[in-house]
């Protein structure tokens, strides 16, 4: 039976530094296997659709340029993806991969986070061919 | 040390008023950074007590249903107002009291209580069932430290056979430490103090987990910062007064600032150190133990001056 | 839920009061400090996560159930593929299983520890709250190490696990275990043994073994009452038939029983991760799942940390599930609460409330009232349907 039996603890905590960490001027490394944004290499991808199929958040979007050549571009609605990783996983041709340093993806308006990933010139075919993508269109299934 | 100013300057400068609410903010940011640091955190940085305060007059004032319009708005003043008069009659920053009589230490201390009272009431005037239940607890808590409290504070009083609180600090700075001579006195004198700030771990009667802020839920703004204010006001002047009874007495300003922050780091300490009692708790342990206690150590002391008398 | 005779002095928690985190609404009734009655209403956070499941496949679902909960967010992962297996007749490699158990044993560590500083705090033991949760952070630093994320770890496919432990990760994990059960070891003796925290838990809230029974209380909070139920032996899943913890009970059944035995499995959790992390069996990590999975039905029993969680799963055969409840742990202790508080002082009511390491959003699911004299409200799909449609226009 004790009496203030954390006065060791508080007392040792008035010589030590405190563990708070101010945000933005101390940052601290997030982990190599952190799940951040989603990025998209349009080499080996076939258009099988799995990775949109399974995303739990319906961020990703598939769109053919040229279904033959297999030419796609990918949509990437930062702002719905909840960073499961599931689309990395259900991707048989490891076309997708998380960044683990960019997690710092806040915004001010909603367009920053409507991504397109793919070839510069089914870029340009998509952005020449469609109008600047509506920023809060929502997929209802 | 004294000094004579013109008694307007005293009442709303220096050292009453402006002074006062200044080292209150002060005082206040030292004891929440204390803590910040017991606990192994940061801490608000030093201006953080007076944004608060800015923040809360710039807010509108909500007068709820249900109170009595008049003593809502007057209470935080009487409160502030209380303890800011106490104020003028301690040794504050280590100079004489502007006002000093026979008796004085018991007018301080009527005071202080008028503070909680008037948080009290505060509570009970409106409807809101936290502040009525903190009402209570904040009454019931003011009957249960302040008899000991004040013989707590009687103890050096009659030890320098003087109830002026100039007098006593003066006998308090030529005599040996009263912490030494009586330590008991000391201990309840201090847990007195916490009792009267409601901090943890006496700080039932605004138990943010039960009753949200207790007698002071439905003050907002300006009514909220008054009693803010004053309750910062009074651990200014519980410190002063404390030290100046038990560690030797205020004679210069070094000797305060030294004596009042090394006061509050202890206190700080055991406001970390312990969870929050019962109300029950609180009072079942200021009877049973700080009375009685208290009451002993006052014995020993009328026995110990009328003894030499004796023989 | 009953309308109360008047003039009764009520003390409302909730739904918004600084005690809770969560919105729940409870009614105390007083006399003076002392509490006669005790009434609990639910719902405030009814979010339709398992109708939402009916419109999701069967990957998608893993991260919808996982977000039932914030705290124990891979149980419900876990619970949930492991019926699904079960459905599909996959078995998910050892090394996979093994991996499971390590994760969730992790979490345990972290959602006791969080309850600990939660509970501390609801005692106005500020200090023990902010060293445990300062403590907690090395268990959130391992888990976003090994998996990715803080909170939702993500670790389940169906047929397995995303993750595997590196040697190096091992070696972080043990490293992290080690000073975490020396903390704990400390923690352990100051709620046993300091005066003032133990004069706001001891003999707070004592619930008898045969009450605990009666109640369906379910966790730690039975196991304070000297139930000696835990899935994890009772039922062993993933890989506690391989790497079995031991039950631990207290027979106080008041809120420091409930301390000590939280602490004391924490203690337990430490040495089977550190049995799993040596004894790691070498496999594949992922078994073949199909993306249909057979017709019919099956439940799955996991041991979250708040006690048992309870899934029932049915497969028409598509790629969708035909039904998926869940039955959180949460749910069967509040009856523990209101049973319990009376006859104590309300400063005790929010500490016999975190008591039960109550999580508001998990348990709000479906409820049937019952009340003497009202028919039974039991609604259609097409009328909730109308019935929303109407309130929102």
């Amino acid at each position: 039976m004790t009496i203030g039996s954390m006065i060791g603890d508080i007392v040792e905590s008035l010589f030590k530094k405190p563990v708070t960490q101010q945000y933005p001027f101390e940052r601290k490394e997030a982990p190599e296997r952190f799940r951040g944004r989603v990025h998209y290499e349009p080499g080996g991808c076939t258009g099988c659709q799995l990775c949109v199929k399974d995303c739990p958040a319906y961020a990703l979007e598939l769109i053919t340029i040229d279904k033959a050549a297999k030419r796609f571009v990918m949509r990437y609605h930062m702002d719905r993806c909840v960073y499961c990783g599931q689309c990395v996983i259900s991707c048989r041709f490891s076309s997708l991969r998380m960044a683990h340093d960019e997690w710092e993806l806040a915004a001010t308006s909603r367009s920053p986070f409507v991504i397109d990933y793919g070839l510069p010139e089914d870029l340009a075919t998509l952005h020449g061919t469609e109008a600047e993508p509506e920023p809060d269109a929502c997929r209802n299934v | 040390m004294s000094l004579s100013l013109h008694p307007l300057i005293v009442l709303l400068f220096f050292p009453g008023g402006l002074f006062l609410l200044g080292s209150g903010m002060f005082y206040e940011w030292i004891d929440r950074k204390l803590v910040a640091r017991y606990q192994n955190r940061l801490g608000p940085r030093w201006f953080q007590p007076l944004a608060d305060v800015v923040k809360l007059l710039a807010k509108e004032e909500i007068i709820p249903q249900g109170v009595h319009p008049g003593l809502f708005i007057i209470l935080p003043v009487i409160a502030l107002a209380s303890a800011l008069t106490a104020a003028l009659y301690t040794p504050l920053l280590g100079l004489q009291p502007y006002y000093s009589f026979q008796g004085d230490l018991i007018v301080t201390l009527y005071l202080l209580s008028v503070m909680t009272l008037s948080l009290g009431l505060a509570g009970a005037n409106s409807i809101n069932r936290f502040s009525l239940v903190g009402a209570t607890r904040t009454i019931t808590q003011l009957f249960s430290y302040e008899a000991p409290f004040m013989l707590a504070l009687l103890g050096p009083a009659i030890a320098a056979g003087t109830w002026r609180i100039a007098g006593i600090n003066e006998f308090a700075g030529q005599s040996l430490w009263m912490i030494l001579t009586q330590p008991i006195g000391f201990i309840v004198a201090l847990i007195g103090l916490m009792g009267k700030l409601e901090l943890p771990p006496f700080d039932a009667p605004e138990a943010e987990t039960e009753i949200v802020a207790g007698a002071l839920t439905e003050y907002s703004g300006r009514g909220f910062a008054l009693f803010r204010i004053g309750k910062n006001v009074e651990l200014v002047v519980g410190l002063t007064l404390v030290s100046a009874f038990y560690l030797g007495g205020l004679m210069n300003p070094l000797e305060f600032v030294l004596k009042t922050l090394g006061l509050l780091l202890v206190m700080a300490g055991l406001q970390s150190l312990f969870a929050r009692l019962r109300i029950d708790q609180t009072v079942g342990l200021w009877w049973r133990m700080g009375t009685l206690v208290a009451l002993l150590q006052l014995l020993a002391i009328v026995i110990g001056r009328a003894l030499p008398g004796l023989f | 839920m009953e309308a109360k005779e008047p003039k009764k002095f009520i003390v409302p928690i909730g739904p918004q009061h600084p005690a809770l985190k969560e919105p729940g609404h409870f009614e105390f009734s007083v006399d003076g400090e002392i509490v006669t009655g005790a009434s609990i209403r639910l719902g405030y956070v009814h979010r339709g996560i398992e109708k939402g499941t009916e419109q999701r496949n069967w990957i998608q679902n893993i991260y919808l159930l996982e977000r039932v909960c914030g705290i124990c967010s891979h149980v419900h992962a876990m619970a949930y593929t492991l019926g699904v297996e079960k459905l599909a007749g996959v078995t998910a490699p050892p090394r996979a299983q093994a991996i499971r158990e390590l994760v969730a044993e992790l979490e345990r560590i972290h959602s006791h520890m969080l309850w600990l500083g939660v509970a501390a705090h609801e005692g106005g033991f500020d200090t023990l709250f902010m060293y445990s949760w300062r403590d907690r952070e090395v268990v959130m630093d391992l888990l976003e190490s090994l998996t990715g994320n803080r909170v939702h770890y993500s670790t389940n496919v169906l047929g397995g696990v995303k993750i595997d432990v590196t040697p190096e990760l091992a070696d972080t994990i043990r490293k992290g275990c080690d000073f975490l059960e020396e903390r704990l070891q400390h923690y352990l003796r100051v709620v046993t043994t300091d005066e003032t925290f133990l004069a706001r838990t001891r003999g707070v809230g004592p619930m008898t073994l045969e009450q605990a029974e009666l109640l369906g209380a379910v966790g730690p909070t039975a196991r304070a009452s000297g139930v000696t139920r835990d899935i994890r032996i009772d039922a062993p899943y993933a890989s506690y038939a391989e790497f079995p913890v031991t039950v631990v009970t207290d027979n106080g059944g008041d809120l420091t029983a409930r301390f000590v035995v939280r602490i004391k499995e924490l203690f337990e959790s430490c040495r089977v991760i550190r049995q799993i992390l040596d004894n790691m069996p070498e496999s594949e990590l992922v078994a073949k799942v199909p993306r249909r999975i057979p017709a019919g039905e099956t439940i799955s029993r996991v041991e979250a940390p708040r006690g048992e969680l309870f899934y029932y799963i049915k497969s028409g055969g598509g790629d969708r599930p035909e039904r998926v409840k869940s039955r959180t742990p949460s749910l069967c202790n509040w009856s523990t609460i209101s049973t319990v508080a009376v006859g104590h002082k309300l400063a005790d009511m929010p500490m016999l409330l975190a008591g039960i390491d109550p999580c508001f959003s998990c348990n709000d699911r479906m409820i049937q009232i019952r009340r003497k004299g009202h028919e039974d409200q039991l609604w259609t799909w097409e009328q909730l349907r109308r019935y929303g449609i109407e309130y929102y226009r």
